[in-house]
């Protein structure tokens, strides 16, 4: 819900600027206009819905663990700071919503957003730090507005593009737009510098804890951002008359902007739920020595402890309540055993289908399309052994063992993964003609890779979390650049996807197979002992 | 992406436990126990709770005491010799709620 949360405003704040800093002063007609403000209006009213249901589950917790429901309590839980905060974030979108719809000028809207982002800061991290607290909430609200005006409006920039026809006013809007860019992108690095510094603390803050990884994942995701987004600033600025020639691309490489910027808003939504670096202790971080350590490669084994000599499963609602009150029970040798071998296996499927993926690029060697069929293996697999307290293999009913979160998060990657194979395999060998099958693939990677960078592994306390997250996120970052390389493949490579490639898809072709290559190895050196 | 979106994950490691008195797996004389935890970052007082948890099973939930800091949550109870956890739920400011355990004995 956070990471919607966050979405959603970006969306709805970036429409506003999008409209006020590009779509007005480059005169875009009124009948577009008033579509963007609509749709504008739209993520508005979706953040407001998000709100109220974020107030409620916040809520019924509280009302759940202390009984707070009646009388005295009642009052408690209303005059509570994230109930009032919450209730001014959705009452401010709530209005936002209905200025963008009823009142032309956008002055009125722009306040509405100003009183949104100061509920919205007041919800974050800098709310509750006990030090520098003035500082962290400038910044985190710079931090919000850089991420609105870029990722933000960029959507908007492409509908408007689309809804346009008139080339000057489609150059004039690309040019304000890029300008808007770089101002905002300046203001979320600073920010963003700045709030690293606090809530990392160090070098080791930030590779040696689990926040400091997803932060790192954080910087990567957003340096590939702006590679495709300095592309099409360099781009623009060759163009002086018709952007008719570089439209296309222009789009293209904004959709996988898009993509990978959805990426990193679960990420920034998953570090909202993560103690930052400088408050972790010794025990929970790990040093530069332990990551070499833990990265330099040794060949899987492939041995499995037997089923047998695994911990005995606890009762499922002990389970439950260890996920919630300790994070989930350390593991022993053996557990950790039964983990490794199942990622090696995993490795070796991804690395195979890595190869045969980039076999099928090869004249004469269809019969390598088949490769997406490897993931079907890997999704049983998963399903089978990645909870072997669970049914089949374990006494924990399988229906009941969904309400264990690491368990459901499992079960939703198998699905995910088999989905993928299925949907794949039938594009690779051209039995599913339904056009859009192709792009199932690349959103499957992202998605994937998203899960894998908000998955929780419940190891319990000590830092076998950050070894975990040592080895996954990476490979989520691989599964983002793939899904990103395979979108504009094939959305360069023309309708069909069968034509004459261009040189950005001839590129992009080439990464996701390197992307899946690179997994399988990670997987294959996986470790947690 | 929607069911991604609506899968639970652990907010466990947001309002932090630096220290607590007592300490986990630490042994205190009763009868009287004083309760102390403290946090990474301020944690609203009033709307968090602590349950006592006896060796039997039976729960307790402890009346709050003024906070001695921003960051604190405090508590106390009259206890006989035996096997306790203190289970806490803390809300802090910013709307995330956490939980954690500490087992500890009165001698």
């Amino acid at each position: 819900m956070r990471a919607l949360s966050f979405a959603l405003e970006a969306l709805s704040f970036g429409g506003v600027f999008f409209l006020l800093f590009a779509a007005r002063p480059a005169q875009l007609r009124p009948e577009p206009q008033m579509r963007l403000r609509r749709i504008a209006s739209r993520f508005a009213l979706a953040l407001a819905i998000t709100q109220f249901v974020l107030i409620a589950t916040t809520s019924a917790m509280l009302i759940g663990g202390s009984g707070m429901g009646s009388g005295k309590g009642l009052l408690d839980l209303l005059s509570a700071a994230y109930f009032i905060s919450g209730t001014a974030f959705a009452i401010a979108s709530l209005a936002l919503f209905l200025l963008l719809r009823l009142v032309s000028r956008l002055a009125p809207s722009l306040l509405a957003l100003l009183i949104a982002l100061a509920a919205s800061v007041s919800l974050s991290h800098a709310a509750s730090r006990m030090d520098h607290r003035p500082l962290l909430l400038i910044l985190t609200a710079a931090h919000h507005l850089g991420m609105s005006a870029w990722l933000g409006a960029l959507p908007f920039l492409l509908v408007a593009l689309k809804l346009n026809s008139d080339a000057e006013t489609s150059r004039q809007m690309a040019k304000r737009f890029s300008a808007m860019a770089v101002a905002s992108v300046t203001i979320l690095v600073f920010a963003g510098a700045g709030l690293s510094w606090f809530y990392a603390g160090s070098w080791q803050g930030m590779y040696g804890t689990s926040y400091g990884l997803l932060l790192s994942a954080k910087i990567v995701l957003t340096a590939l951002m702006l590679t495709l987004g300095a592309g099409n600033y360099f781009l623009l600025r060759r163009v002086n008359v018709n952007l008719a020639p570089i439209l296309a691309r222009l789009r293209r490489f904004s959709e996988a902007e898009i993509g990978l910027g959805i990426t990193v808003i679960l990420a920034a939504a998953s570090l909202t739920a993560q103690s930052p670096s400088v408050d972790e202790t010794p025990q929970d971080t790990i040093t530069g020595r332990q990551v070499i350590e833990r990265m330099e490669w040794r060949w899987p084994g492939f041995h499995t402890p037997a089923l047998a000599e695994l911990a005995p499963p606890t009762p499922l609602s002990v389970a439950v309540r260890e996920a919630t009150y300790t994070g989930g029970s350390a593991s022993d040798a053996n557990d950790r055993a039964w983990s490794e071998y199942n990622h090696h296996w995993a490795g070796l499927i991804v690395l195979a289908a890595g190869a045969l993926a980039f076999v099928s690029r090869l004249p004469r060697q269809r019969w390598a399309g088949y490769w997406p069929l490897l993931f079907l293996c890997l999704a049983i697999f998963i399903l089978l052994r990645a909870d072997p307290e669970c049914w089949p293999l374990g006494p924990r009913p399988f229906w009941a063992s969904f309400t264990a979160p690491d368990v459901l998060e499992h079960r939703a990657c198998a699905v995910l993964v088999a989905a993928f194979a299925l949907f794949e395999w039938g594009v690779q060998t051209g039995r599913l003609h339904w056009p859009r099958a192709r792009f199932i693939f690349p959103v499957l990677c992202v998605a994937g890779g998203a899960l894998l960078l908000t998955h929780t592994h419940a190891l319990g306390e000590g830092n076998g979390e950050v070894y975990a997250e040592l080895s996954h996120t990476p490979i989520a970052l691989l599964g983002a650049v793939a899904g990103c390389g395979r979108w504009l493949e094939l959305r360069f490579d023309g309708s069909t996807g069968s034509g004459r490639e261009s040189g950005p898809s001839r590129m992009a072709a080439w990464t996701w197979p390197a992307c899946l290559i690179l997994i399988g190895l990670l997987l294959l050196n996986y470790r947690e002992s | 992406m929607c069911a991604l979106l609506l899968l639970p994950t652990a907010a466990f490691a947001h309002a932090h436990l630096v220290s607590s008195t007592p300490a986990a797996k630490a042994t205190v004389h009763g009868p009287a126990v004083a309760f102390e935890l403290r946090f990474n970052s301020r944690v609203d007082g009033r709307r968090s709770v602590l349950t006592l948890v006896m060796a039997d099973g039976h729960t307790q939930t402890l009346t709050m005491d003024k906070q001695s800091g921003e960051a604190n949550l405090n508590a106390h109870a009259t206890l006989t010799p035996g096997n306790y956890t203190l289970r806490w739920q803390a809300l802090s400011t910013d709307g995330h709620i956490t939980r954690g355990e500490i087992p500890f004995s009165v001698s």
